[in-house]
Protein backbone atom coordinates (compact mmCIF):
# COMPACT_ATOMS: atom_id res chain seq x y z
CA UNK A 1 0.00 0.00 0.00
CA UNK A 2 1.55 3.62 -0.79
CA UNK A 3 0.97 6.22 1.91
CA UNK A 4 0.67 8.83 0.16
CA UNK A 5 -1.30 11.95 0.38
CA UNK A 6 -4.24 10.88 -1.61
CA UNK A 7 -5.60 7.67 0.51
CA UNK A 8 -7.16 10.72 2.98
CA UNK A 9 -8.96 12.00 0.11
CA UNK A 10 -12.64 11.79 0.78
CA UNK A 11 -15.72 11.43 -1.51
CA UNK A 12 -16.76 14.80 0.65
CA UNK A 13 -20.63 14.52 -0.69
CA UNK A 14 -21.03 11.03 -0.13
CA UNK A 15 -19.57 11.89 3.73
CA UNK A 16 -21.04 14.74 4.29
CA UNK A 17 -24.87 12.80 3.65
CA UNK A 18 -23.88 10.07 5.86
CA UNK A 19 -22.97 12.27 8.92
CA UNK A 20 -25.94 14.24 7.90
CA UNK A 21 -28.42 10.94 7.98
CA UNK A 22 -25.96 9.42 11.19
CA UNK A 23 -27.24 12.70 13.34
CA UNK A 24 -30.63 12.91 11.84
CA UNK A 25 -31.47 9.42 12.84
CA UNK A 26 -30.20 9.53 16.31
CA UNK A 27 -32.11 12.74 17.28
CA UNK A 28 -35.10 11.28 16.08
CA UNK A 29 -34.52 8.34 17.89
CA UNK A 30 -33.52 9.38 21.16
CA UNK A 31 -36.28 11.61 20.72
CA UNK A 32 -34.35 14.51 21.86
CA UNK A 33 -35.36 18.43 20.80
CA UNK A 34 -31.81 19.23 19.66
CA UNK A 35 -28.09 19.66 19.90
CA UNK A 36 -25.78 21.60 22.06
CA UNK A 37 -22.52 21.40 21.53
CA UNK A 38 -19.30 23.30 22.68
CA UNK A 39 -18.48 25.94 20.14
CA UNK A 40 -14.99 27.06 20.32
CA UNK A 41 -14.42 28.81 16.75
CA UNK A 42 -11.44 25.73 15.83
CA UNK A 43 -12.31 23.71 12.66
CA UNK A 44 -13.82 20.12 14.26
CA UNK A 45 -16.43 22.17 16.30
CA UNK A 46 -17.62 24.23 13.48
CA UNK A 47 -17.61 21.56 11.13
CA UNK A 48 -19.67 19.28 13.56
CA UNK A 49 -21.86 22.51 14.27
CA UNK A 50 -22.68 22.71 10.93
CA UNK A 51 -23.47 19.59 9.78
CA UNK A 52 -25.85 19.78 12.75
CA UNK A 53 -27.38 22.20 11.67
CA UNK A 54 -27.35 20.95 8.09
CA UNK A 55 -29.01 17.73 9.45
CA UNK A 56 -31.44 18.82 11.54
CA UNK A 57 -31.84 22.91 11.38
CA UNK A 58 -29.91 25.18 12.97
CA UNK A 59 -32.99 26.46 15.14
CA UNK A 60 -32.87 22.79 16.74
CA UNK A 61 -28.51 23.39 17.45
CA UNK A 62 -27.49 25.63 20.77
CA UNK A 63 -23.84 26.64 20.28
CA UNK A 64 -22.10 27.19 23.23
CA UNK A 65 -18.92 29.40 23.60
CA UNK A 66 -17.48 29.21 26.60
CA UNK A 67 -14.26 31.52 27.02
CA UNK A 68 -12.66 32.38 29.68
CA UNK A 69 -9.47 34.40 30.91
CA UNK A 70 -6.33 33.12 30.32
CA UNK A 71 -7.06 31.84 26.35
CA UNK A 72 -9.14 34.42 25.87
CA UNK A 73 -9.16 34.82 22.26
CA UNK A 74 -11.20 37.53 19.84
CA UNK A 75 -10.89 36.32 16.58
CA UNK A 76 -11.42 32.53 17.97
CA UNK A 77 -15.01 33.72 19.40
CA UNK A 78 -15.47 35.55 16.13
CA UNK A 79 -15.11 32.60 14.01
CA UNK A 80 -17.66 30.90 16.67
CA UNK A 81 -20.17 33.57 15.65
CA UNK A 82 -19.41 33.49 11.62
CA UNK A 83 -20.36 30.05 11.65
CA UNK A 84 -23.31 30.47 13.51
CA UNK A 85 -24.40 32.78 11.48
CA UNK A 86 -24.05 31.04 8.29
CA UNK A 87 -25.32 27.83 9.33
CA UNK A 88 -28.31 29.33 11.55
CA UNK A 89 -27.39 28.08 14.83
CA UNK A 90 -28.37 29.41 18.11
CA UNK A 91 -25.45 30.30 20.20
CA UNK A 92 -24.99 31.36 23.81
CA UNK A 93 -21.78 33.04 25.41
CA UNK A 94 -21.04 32.27 28.84
CA UNK A 95 -17.31 33.41 30.41
CA UNK A 96 -16.51 30.27 32.66
CA UNK A 97 -13.83 32.24 34.54
CA UNK A 98 -15.75 32.89 37.66
CA UNK A 99 -16.64 29.31 37.82
CA UNK A 100 -12.67 28.13 37.08
CA UNK A 101 -11.44 30.12 39.84
CA UNK A 102 -14.42 28.61 42.62
CA UNK A 103 -12.83 25.06 40.96
CA UNK A 104 -8.97 26.39 41.60
CA UNK A 105 -9.82 28.20 45.09
CA UNK A 106 -11.57 25.05 46.47
CA UNK A 107 -8.97 22.37 45.44
CA UNK A 108 -6.50 22.28 48.60
CA UNK A 109 -3.64 20.64 46.22
CA UNK A 110 -3.91 23.13 43.27
CA UNK A 111 -0.98 23.89 41.70
CA UNK A 112 -0.83 26.42 39.08
CA UNK A 113 2.12 26.13 37.50
CA UNK A 114 1.01 22.50 36.42
CA UNK A 115 -1.09 23.72 33.39
CA UNK A 116 -2.04 20.51 31.97
CA UNK A 117 -3.96 19.61 35.13
CA UNK A 118 -5.49 22.97 35.32
CA UNK A 119 -6.31 23.18 31.53
CA UNK A 120 -7.80 20.23 32.37
CA UNK A 121 -10.14 21.22 34.66
CA UNK A 122 -11.42 24.14 31.92
CA UNK A 123 -12.00 21.03 29.11
CA UNK A 124 -13.98 19.44 32.11
CA UNK A 125 -16.24 22.45 33.33
CA UNK A 126 -16.80 23.09 29.79
CA UNK A 127 -18.56 18.96 29.50
CA UNK A 128 -20.39 20.75 33.08
CA UNK A 129 -22.37 23.18 31.34
CA UNK A 130 -22.62 21.20 27.80
CA UNK A 131 -24.62 18.88 29.83
CA UNK A 132 -26.76 21.14 32.40
CA UNK A 133 -28.08 22.28 28.82
CA UNK A 134 -28.64 19.60 27.27
CA UNK A 135 -30.77 17.67 30.87
CA UNK A 136 -32.41 21.00 31.05
CA UNK A 137 -33.63 21.42 27.59
CA UNK A 138 -33.69 18.03 26.73
CA UNK A 139 -31.06 18.12 24.08
CA UNK A 140 -27.98 15.78 23.21
CA UNK A 141 -24.32 16.13 23.51
CA UNK A 142 -23.14 16.30 20.39
CA UNK A 143 -19.08 15.94 20.60
CA UNK A 144 -16.57 17.09 17.91
CA UNK A 145 -13.48 14.97 18.54
CA UNK A 146 -11.73 14.18 15.29
CA UNK A 147 -9.63 10.72 14.18
CA UNK A 148 -6.42 11.92 14.97
CA UNK A 149 -7.28 13.27 18.41
CA UNK A 150 -9.11 10.20 19.39
CA UNK A 151 -6.21 7.84 18.18
CA UNK A 152 -3.96 9.72 19.81
CA UNK A 153 -5.40 10.53 22.95
CA UNK A 154 -4.65 14.15 22.59
CA UNK A 155 -8.13 15.31 24.66
CA UNK A 156 -9.08 15.43 27.66
CA UNK A 157 -10.62 12.47 29.43
CA UNK A 158 -14.28 12.55 30.16
CA UNK A 159 -13.79 16.83 29.59
CA UNK A 160 -14.15 17.96 25.65
CA UNK A 161 -14.36 14.32 24.62
CA UNK A 162 -17.70 13.53 26.79
CA UNK A 163 -20.64 13.72 24.27
CA UNK A 164 -23.33 11.32 23.17
CA UNK A 165 -22.41 11.16 19.95
CA UNK A 166 -19.49 12.03 17.80
CA UNK A 167 -19.87 12.65 14.49
CA UNK A 168 -16.62 13.06 12.77
CA UNK A 169 -14.88 10.79 15.27
CA UNK A 170 -13.99 8.73 12.12
CA UNK A 171 -12.50 11.65 9.84
CA UNK A 172 -8.62 12.72 10.52
CA UNK A 173 -8.06 15.99 11.11
CA UNK A 174 -6.82 16.41 7.28
CA UNK A 175 -10.28 14.78 6.22
CA UNK A 176 -11.88 16.93 8.79
CA UNK A 177 -10.57 19.99 6.68
CA UNK A 178 -11.53 18.47 3.53
CA UNK A 179 -15.12 18.21 4.73
CA UNK A 180 -15.03 21.83 6.02
CA UNK A 181 -14.19 23.26 2.36
CA UNK A 182 -16.60 21.59 1.13
CA UNK A 183 -19.40 22.38 3.49
CA UNK A 184 -18.51 26.20 3.51
CA UNK A 185 -16.71 26.87 6.74
CA UNK A 186 -15.01 30.15 6.28
CA UNK A 187 -11.43 29.66 5.10
CA UNK A 188 -9.76 31.32 7.64
CA UNK A 189 -11.07 28.51 10.19
CA UNK A 190 -9.80 26.28 8.29
CA UNK A 191 -6.27 27.20 7.75
CA UNK A 192 -5.82 28.66 11.33
CA UNK A 193 -3.83 25.82 13.22
CA UNK A 194 -5.39 23.74 15.45
CA UNK A 195 -5.19 24.12 19.67
CA UNK A 196 -7.19 22.74 22.61
CA UNK A 197 -6.75 26.53 24.14
CA UNK A 198 -6.28 24.88 27.63
CA UNK A 199 -3.51 27.49 28.16
CA UNK A 200 -2.61 30.56 26.19
CA UNK A 201 0.06 29.99 23.18
CA UNK A 202 -0.96 25.77 23.42
CA UNK A 203 -0.67 24.64 19.77
CA UNK A 204 -1.79 21.35 18.77
CA UNK A 205 0.98 20.63 16.36
CA UNK A 206 4.01 21.76 18.13
CA UNK A 207 3.04 19.93 21.24
CA UNK A 208 2.35 16.98 19.25
CA UNK A 209 5.51 17.19 17.67
CA UNK A 210 4.21 16.58 14.47
CA UNK A 211 1.74 18.14 11.15
CA UNK A 212 -1.60 16.53 11.17
CA UNK A 213 -0.31 16.35 7.32
CA UNK A 214 2.18 13.19 8.77
CA UNK A 215 0.68 12.11 11.53
CA UNK A 216 -2.36 11.08 9.93
CA UNK A 217 -0.83 9.34 7.35
CA UNK A 218 1.51 7.48 9.86
CA UNK A 219 -2.43 6.98 11.54
CA UNK A 220 -3.99 5.72 8.63
CA UNK A 221 -0.96 3.49 8.22
CA UNK A 222 -1.22 1.96 11.86
CA UNK A 223 -5.07 1.39 10.96
CA UNK A 224 -4.49 -0.49 8.44
CA UNK A 225 -1.79 -2.73 9.93
CA UNK A 226 1.22 -1.57 8.73
CA UNK A 227 4.46 -2.53 10.51
CA UNK A 228 6.70 0.55 11.68
CA UNK A 229 9.48 0.40 9.74
CA UNK A 230 6.77 -0.01 6.42
CA UNK A 231 5.59 3.52 7.28
CA UNK A 232 8.77 5.45 8.13
CA UNK A 233 10.22 4.27 5.14
CA UNK A 234 7.37 4.93 2.64
CA UNK A 235 6.90 8.45 4.52
CA UNK A 236 10.95 9.35 4.70
CA UNK A 237 10.53 10.28 8.50
CA UNK A 238 12.55 8.25 10.95
CA UNK A 239 11.41 5.26 12.77
CA UNK A 240 11.59 6.46 16.25
CA UNK A 241 8.63 9.37 14.94
CA UNK A 242 6.66 6.51 14.12
CA UNK A 243 7.46 4.76 17.43
CA UNK A 244 6.58 7.15 19.33
CA UNK A 245 3.05 7.55 17.64
CA UNK A 246 2.37 3.98 17.87
CA UNK A 247 2.93 4.00 21.70
CA UNK A 248 0.65 6.76 22.07
CA UNK A 249 -2.16 5.20 19.98
CA UNK A 250 -1.55 1.90 22.47
CA UNK A 251 -1.32 3.32 25.36
CA UNK A 252 -3.82 5.67 24.80
CA UNK A 253 -6.82 3.11 24.80
CA UNK A 254 -8.08 3.90 28.34
CA UNK A 255 -9.35 7.32 27.06
CA UNK A 256 -11.39 5.34 24.54
CA UNK A 257 -13.34 3.35 26.43
CA UNK A 258 -15.45 2.91 29.70
CA UNK A 259 -13.58 2.29 32.76
CA UNK A 260 -12.21 -0.89 33.00
CA UNK A 261 -13.49 -3.42 35.29
CA UNK A 262 -12.54 -6.89 36.75
CA UNK A 263 -15.22 -10.00 35.76
CA UNK A 264 -16.84 -10.92 38.41
CA UNK A 265 -20.54 -11.80 37.66
CA UNK A 266 -22.09 -13.50 34.78
CA UNK A 267 -22.54 -10.75 32.13
CA UNK A 268 -19.65 -7.56 32.29
CA UNK A 269 -19.81 -4.17 31.51
CA UNK A 270 -17.13 -3.35 28.20
CA UNK A 271 -16.28 -7.14 28.20
CA UNK A 272 -18.92 -9.33 27.60
CA UNK A 273 -22.16 -7.18 28.29
CA UNK A 274 -23.30 -6.41 24.33
CA UNK A 275 -26.55 -4.56 24.00
CA UNK A 276 -27.47 -2.18 21.39
CA UNK A 277 -28.29 1.26 20.96
CA UNK A 278 -32.85 1.86 20.85
CA UNK A 279 -33.50 -1.71 21.17
CA UNK A 280 -36.83 -2.51 22.60
CA UNK B 1 -44.71 -23.90 -13.17
CA UNK B 2 -44.98 -20.30 -14.15
CA UNK B 3 -42.47 -19.34 -16.44
CA UNK B 4 -42.97 -15.45 -16.03
CA UNK B 5 -43.71 -13.85 -12.59
CA UNK B 6 -43.64 -10.65 -10.44
CA UNK B 7 -41.35 -10.24 -7.47
CA UNK B 8 -41.24 -7.47 -4.94
CA UNK B 9 -38.17 -6.62 -3.05
CA UNK B 10 -39.38 -4.98 -0.06
CA UNK B 11 -36.14 -3.18 1.43
CA UNK B 12 -37.16 -1.91 4.80
CA UNK B 13 -34.95 -0.48 7.53
CA UNK B 14 -36.08 -2.60 10.77
CA UNK B 15 -37.30 -1.11 14.63
CA UNK B 16 -34.79 -3.24 16.18
CA UNK B 17 -35.92 -5.82 18.75
CA UNK B 18 -39.95 -4.59 18.01
CA UNK B 19 -41.04 -7.63 16.32
CA UNK B 20 -44.30 -6.64 16.27
CA UNK B 21 -43.48 -3.34 14.43
CA UNK B 22 -41.30 -4.87 11.79
CA UNK B 23 -44.10 -7.68 11.27
CA UNK B 24 -46.48 -4.62 10.91
CA UNK B 25 -44.35 -3.19 8.50
CA UNK B 26 -43.75 -6.46 6.36
CA UNK B 27 -47.51 -6.70 6.49
CA UNK B 28 -48.41 -3.21 4.78
CA UNK B 29 -45.84 -4.06 2.18
CA UNK B 30 -46.53 -7.51 1.07
CA UNK B 31 -50.12 -6.18 1.02
CA UNK B 32 -48.88 -3.10 -1.36
CA UNK B 33 -46.74 -5.16 -3.24
CA UNK B 34 -49.72 -7.96 -3.84
CA UNK B 35 -51.95 -4.98 -5.42
CA UNK B 36 -49.14 -4.37 -7.69
CA UNK B 37 -48.99 -7.59 -9.03
CA UNK B 38 -46.49 -9.30 -6.88
CA UNK B 39 -46.43 -13.09 -6.48
CA UNK B 40 -43.04 -13.15 -4.47
CA UNK B 41 -42.39 -10.66 -1.57
CA UNK B 42 -38.67 -10.43 -0.29
CA UNK B 43 -37.64 -9.01 2.70
CA UNK B 44 -33.92 -8.50 4.04
CA UNK B 45 -31.68 -10.42 6.04
CA UNK B 46 -33.01 -10.79 9.56
CA UNK B 47 -35.89 -8.51 8.90
CA UNK B 48 -38.13 -9.66 11.90
CA UNK B 49 -35.30 -7.97 14.54
CA UNK B 50 -33.08 -5.61 12.81
CA UNK B 51 -29.19 -7.06 12.40
CA UNK B 52 -27.88 -5.23 15.52
CA UNK B 53 -29.54 -6.50 18.29
CA UNK B 54 -26.77 -8.48 19.97
CA UNK B 55 -27.29 -9.94 23.32
CA UNK B 56 -30.68 -9.67 22.89
CA UNK B 57 -30.88 -12.14 20.22
CA UNK B 58 -31.35 -14.69 23.02
CA UNK B 59 -34.69 -13.14 23.72
CA UNK B 60 -35.92 -12.38 20.59
CA UNK B 61 -35.02 -16.28 19.00
CA UNK B 62 -38.28 -18.13 17.81
CA UNK B 63 -38.66 -21.74 16.53
CA UNK B 64 -39.56 -22.29 13.31
CA UNK B 65 -42.65 -22.84 13.84
CA UNK B 66 -43.57 -20.14 16.31
CA UNK B 67 -45.35 -16.81 16.91
CA UNK B 68 -43.87 -14.78 14.29
CA UNK B 69 -43.67 -17.30 11.15
CA UNK B 70 -47.34 -18.21 11.94
CA UNK B 71 -48.66 -14.87 11.67
CA UNK B 72 -46.94 -14.33 8.07
CA UNK B 73 -47.77 -17.62 7.15
CA UNK B 74 -51.42 -16.13 8.20
CA UNK B 75 -50.57 -13.82 6.01
CA UNK B 76 -48.94 -15.69 2.61
CA UNK B 77 -52.06 -17.28 2.94
CA UNK B 78 -54.54 -14.34 2.95
CA UNK B 79 -52.96 -12.37 0.32
CA UNK B 80 -51.62 -15.66 -1.70
CA UNK B 81 -48.29 -14.40 -1.80
CA UNK B 82 -45.04 -15.93 -1.19
CA UNK B 83 -43.11 -14.33 1.41
CA UNK B 84 -39.36 -14.77 1.94
CA UNK B 85 -37.75 -12.75 5.29
CA UNK B 86 -35.21 -13.08 8.05
CA UNK B 87 -34.71 -13.97 11.28
CA UNK B 88 -32.84 -15.90 13.84
CA UNK B 89 -34.42 -19.33 14.61
CA UNK B 90 -33.79 -21.15 17.90
CA UNK B 91 -33.01 -24.51 17.05
CA UNK B 92 -36.12 -26.57 18.52
CA UNK B 93 -33.51 -28.87 20.08
CA UNK B 94 -31.37 -26.39 22.57
CA UNK B 95 -31.98 -23.50 24.64
CA UNK B 96 -29.78 -20.80 22.93
CA UNK B 97 -28.68 -22.33 19.80
CA UNK B 98 -29.67 -19.61 16.98
CA UNK B 99 -29.31 -19.45 13.03
CA UNK B 100 -29.57 -16.88 11.02
CA UNK B 101 -31.88 -18.20 9.08
CA UNK B 102 -33.92 -17.52 5.72
CA UNK B 103 -37.40 -18.59 5.51
CA UNK B 104 -39.91 -19.23 2.38
CA UNK B 105 -43.54 -19.54 3.08
CA UNK B 106 -46.39 -19.58 0.38
CA UNK B 107 -49.81 -19.51 0.06
CA UNK B 108 -50.02 -23.03 1.43
CA UNK B 109 -48.13 -22.04 4.57
CA UNK B 110 -44.25 -23.19 5.45
CA UNK B 111 -42.00 -24.22 2.41
CA UNK B 112 -38.83 -24.01 4.06
CA UNK B 113 -35.80 -22.03 5.46
CA UNK B 114 -32.23 -21.61 4.89
CA UNK B 115 -29.35 -21.37 7.39
CA UNK B 116 -26.45 -18.92 6.92
CA UNK B 117 -23.65 -21.07 6.10
CA UNK B 118 -21.04 -18.35 6.21
CA UNK B 119 -21.01 -16.60 9.25
CA UNK B 120 -19.16 -13.20 9.14
CA UNK B 121 -16.86 -12.36 12.22
CA UNK B 122 -14.70 -9.63 11.03
CA UNK B 123 -14.89 -6.04 10.96
CA UNK B 124 -17.60 -4.41 12.10
CA UNK B 125 -19.54 -8.14 12.38
CA UNK B 126 -20.31 -10.70 15.38
CA UNK B 127 -21.83 -13.54 13.62
CA UNK B 128 -20.01 -16.47 15.10
CA UNK B 129 -20.61 -15.05 18.37
CA UNK B 130 -24.31 -15.53 18.14
CA UNK B 131 -25.32 -18.18 15.84
CA UNK B 132 -24.24 -21.81 14.86
CA UNK B 133 -23.80 -21.97 10.77
CA UNK B 134 -26.20 -24.24 8.44
CA UNK B 135 -24.49 -26.57 6.58
CA UNK B 136 -27.06 -27.29 3.96
CA UNK B 137 -27.89 -25.24 0.68
CA UNK B 138 -31.38 -26.53 0.16
CA UNK B 139 -33.26 -25.85 -3.04
CA UNK B 140 -37.18 -24.97 -2.62
CA UNK B 141 -39.54 -26.19 -4.93
CA UNK B 142 -42.54 -23.53 -5.60
CA UNK B 143 -44.68 -23.15 -8.20
CA UNK B 144 -42.05 -20.89 -9.87
CA UNK B 145 -40.01 -23.81 -9.56
CA UNK B 146 -37.13 -24.53 -7.45
CA UNK B 147 -35.96 -21.27 -5.43
CA UNK B 148 -32.42 -20.98 -3.91
CA UNK B 149 -31.61 -19.19 -0.71
CA UNK B 150 -28.82 -17.37 0.33
CA UNK B 151 -27.61 -14.89 3.00
CA UNK B 152 -25.14 -12.02 2.67
CA UNK B 153 -21.90 -13.15 3.28
CA UNK B 154 -22.57 -16.41 1.37
CA UNK B 155 -22.32 -14.25 -1.85
CA UNK B 156 -18.89 -13.97 -1.35
CA UNK B 157 -18.34 -17.83 -1.86
CA UNK B 158 -19.62 -19.06 -5.04
CA UNK B 159 -20.30 -22.51 -4.00
CA UNK B 160 -23.24 -22.23 -2.51
CA UNK B 161 -24.95 -20.66 -5.36
CA UNK B 162 -22.92 -23.02 -7.74
CA UNK B 163 -24.83 -25.84 -5.41
CA UNK B 164 -28.31 -24.24 -5.49
CA UNK B 165 -28.23 -23.99 -9.55
CA UNK B 166 -26.54 -27.33 -9.81
CA UNK B 167 -29.24 -28.77 -7.61
CA UNK B 168 -31.99 -26.81 -10.16
CA UNK B 169 -32.51 -23.24 -8.56
CA UNK B 170 -33.08 -21.05 -11.58
CA UNK B 171 -34.07 -18.09 -9.28
CA UNK B 172 -31.20 -17.01 -6.20
CA UNK B 173 -32.94 -14.98 -3.31
CA UNK B 174 -30.22 -13.43 -1.25
CA UNK B 175 -30.91 -11.36 1.80
CA UNK B 176 -28.66 -9.26 3.18
CA UNK B 177 -27.66 -6.66 5.44
CA UNK B 178 -24.78 -4.89 4.13
CA UNK B 179 -23.00 -1.57 5.71
CA UNK B 180 -22.14 1.19 3.24
CA UNK B 181 -18.42 0.54 3.10
CA UNK B 182 -18.94 -2.85 1.26
CA UNK B 183 -21.42 -1.40 -1.37
CA UNK B 184 -18.97 -2.13 -4.10
CA UNK B 185 -18.17 -5.34 -3.43
CA UNK B 186 -22.21 -6.58 -3.44
CA UNK B 187 -22.83 -4.71 -6.33
CA UNK B 188 -20.09 -6.88 -8.13
CA UNK B 189 -20.68 -10.38 -6.51
CA UNK B 190 -24.54 -9.99 -7.23
CA UNK B 191 -23.68 -9.77 -11.15
CA UNK B 192 -21.14 -12.44 -10.81
CA UNK B 193 -22.98 -14.82 -9.08
CA UNK B 194 -25.92 -14.16 -11.48
CA UNK B 195 -23.58 -14.58 -14.73
CA UNK B 196 -21.33 -17.64 -13.48
CA UNK B 197 -24.80 -19.74 -12.90
CA UNK B 198 -26.72 -17.89 -15.50
CA UNK B 199 -29.44 -17.73 -12.85
CA UNK B 200 -31.79 -15.05 -12.13
CA UNK B 201 -30.89 -13.68 -8.55
CA UNK B 202 -32.77 -11.15 -6.31
CA UNK B 203 -30.50 -9.63 -3.54
CA UNK B 204 -32.79 -7.64 -0.75
CA UNK B 205 -30.57 -5.36 1.69
CA UNK B 206 -31.37 -3.65 4.57
CA UNK B 207 -31.99 0.20 4.83
CA UNK B 208 -31.57 2.78 8.01
CA UNK B 209 -29.00 2.99 10.49
CA UNK B 210 -28.22 0.47 13.41
CA UNK B 211 -25.84 1.40 16.00
CA UNK B 212 -23.62 3.83 13.28
CA UNK B 213 -23.99 1.45 10.54
CA UNK B 214 -25.71 2.50 7.50
CA UNK B 215 -27.22 -0.05 5.36
CA UNK B 216 -27.15 0.74 1.85
CA UNK B 217 -29.73 -0.44 0.45
CA UNK B 218 -29.66 -0.84 -3.29
CA UNK B 219 -31.69 -4.10 -3.25
CA UNK B 220 -31.71 -5.46 -7.34
CA UNK B 221 -33.03 -8.27 -9.67
CA UNK B 222 -30.11 -9.52 -11.36
CA UNK B 223 -30.88 -11.09 -14.80
CA UNK B 224 -28.84 -13.96 -16.08
CA UNK B 225 -26.74 -12.13 -18.22
CA UNK B 226 -25.49 -10.05 -14.82
CA UNK B 227 -27.68 -6.89 -16.48
CA UNK B 228 -29.63 -4.99 -13.04
CA UNK B 229 -32.68 -5.17 -14.20
CA UNK B 230 -34.56 -3.16 -11.54
CA UNK B 231 -33.13 -1.87 -8.67
CA UNK B 232 -34.17 -0.07 -5.13
CA UNK B 233 -33.05 3.25 -4.13
CA UNK B 234 -29.78 3.65 -1.78
CA UNK B 235 -30.06 4.40 1.75
CA UNK B 236 -33.80 4.93 2.39
CA UNK B 237 -36.63 2.19 2.68
CA UNK B 238 -38.22 1.76 -1.11
CA UNK B 239 -40.45 -1.12 -2.58
CA UNK B 240 -39.42 -1.80 -6.31
CA UNK B 241 -41.48 -4.62 -8.54
CA UNK B 242 -39.34 -7.18 -11.68
CA UNK B 243 -40.41 -9.07 -13.50
CA UNK B 244 -38.83 -12.78 -13.73
CA UNK B 245 -39.20 -14.95 -16.77
CA UNK B 246 -36.75 -17.86 -16.90
CA UNK B 247 -37.00 -18.18 -21.13
CA UNK B 248 -34.58 -15.50 -21.23
CA UNK B 249 -32.07 -17.88 -19.51
CA UNK B 250 -32.00 -20.45 -22.85
CA UNK B 251 -30.49 -17.25 -25.00
CA UNK B 252 -27.46 -16.14 -22.37
CA UNK B 253 -27.06 -20.26 -21.10
CA UNK B 254 -26.41 -20.58 -24.99
CA UNK B 255 -24.42 -17.35 -25.78
CA UNK B 256 -22.09 -17.90 -22.10
CA UNK B 257 -22.43 -21.65 -21.20
CA UNK B 258 -21.20 -21.48 -17.97
CA UNK B 259 -22.90 -24.50 -16.82
CA UNK B 260 -22.19 -26.89 -20.04
CA UNK B 261 -18.36 -25.72 -19.26
CA UNK B 262 -18.16 -27.03 -15.84
CA UNK B 263 -15.15 -29.02 -14.94
CA UNK B 264 -16.09 -31.26 -11.91
CA UNK B 265 -12.56 -32.50 -11.71
CA UNK B 266 -11.02 -29.02 -10.35
CA UNK B 267 -13.63 -29.56 -7.29
CA UNK B 268 -11.81 -31.78 -5.50
CA UNK B 269 -8.34 -30.63 -6.23
CA UNK B 270 -9.95 -27.37 -4.69
CA UNK B 271 -10.94 -29.09 -1.65
CA UNK B 272 -7.42 -30.19 -0.90
CA UNK B 273 -5.66 -26.97 -1.07
CA UNK B 274 -8.51 -25.11 0.35
CA UNK B 275 -7.94 -27.91 3.49
CA UNK B 276 -4.34 -26.44 3.28
CA UNK B 277 -4.36 -22.74 3.34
Amino acid sequence: MKLTPSVLDLDCLEVETKIRRFIKDYVEKSEAKGIVLGLSGGIDSSVTAALSALAIGGNKVLGLLLPEQETYNTQDIEHAKLVAEKFGLKTEMIDITPTLKVFYNSIPIFETVDKLCKGNIKARTRMIYWYYYANRLDMLVCGSSDKSETMTGYFTKWGDVAADISPVMDLYKTQVRKLAQHIGVPKEIVTKPATPALWPGQLAEEELGIKYDTLDLILYGLERFMKAEEIAQQLRVRKELVDKIKCRWLYMEHKRRMPLTTKIQYRTVGADFRLSYFTH
Amino acid sequence: MKEKFKIALAQISCKRGDKAENVRKIEDNVTKAKKQGAELVIFPELSLTGYTVRDQIYELAETIPGSSTNVLEKLARKTETHIVFGMPELSEKTQATIHNTAVLIGPDGFIGRYRKMYLPTHSVFEEKRYFRPGYQTPVFETEFGKIGLIICYDVFFPEVSRLTRLKGAQLIICISASPAVRRTFFEILTAARAIENTVFLAYVNLTGVEDGLQFWGGSRLVGPNGKVLVKAKYNEEDLVMGEVNYADIRPIETFVPTLKDLRPEFFSELKENAEKL
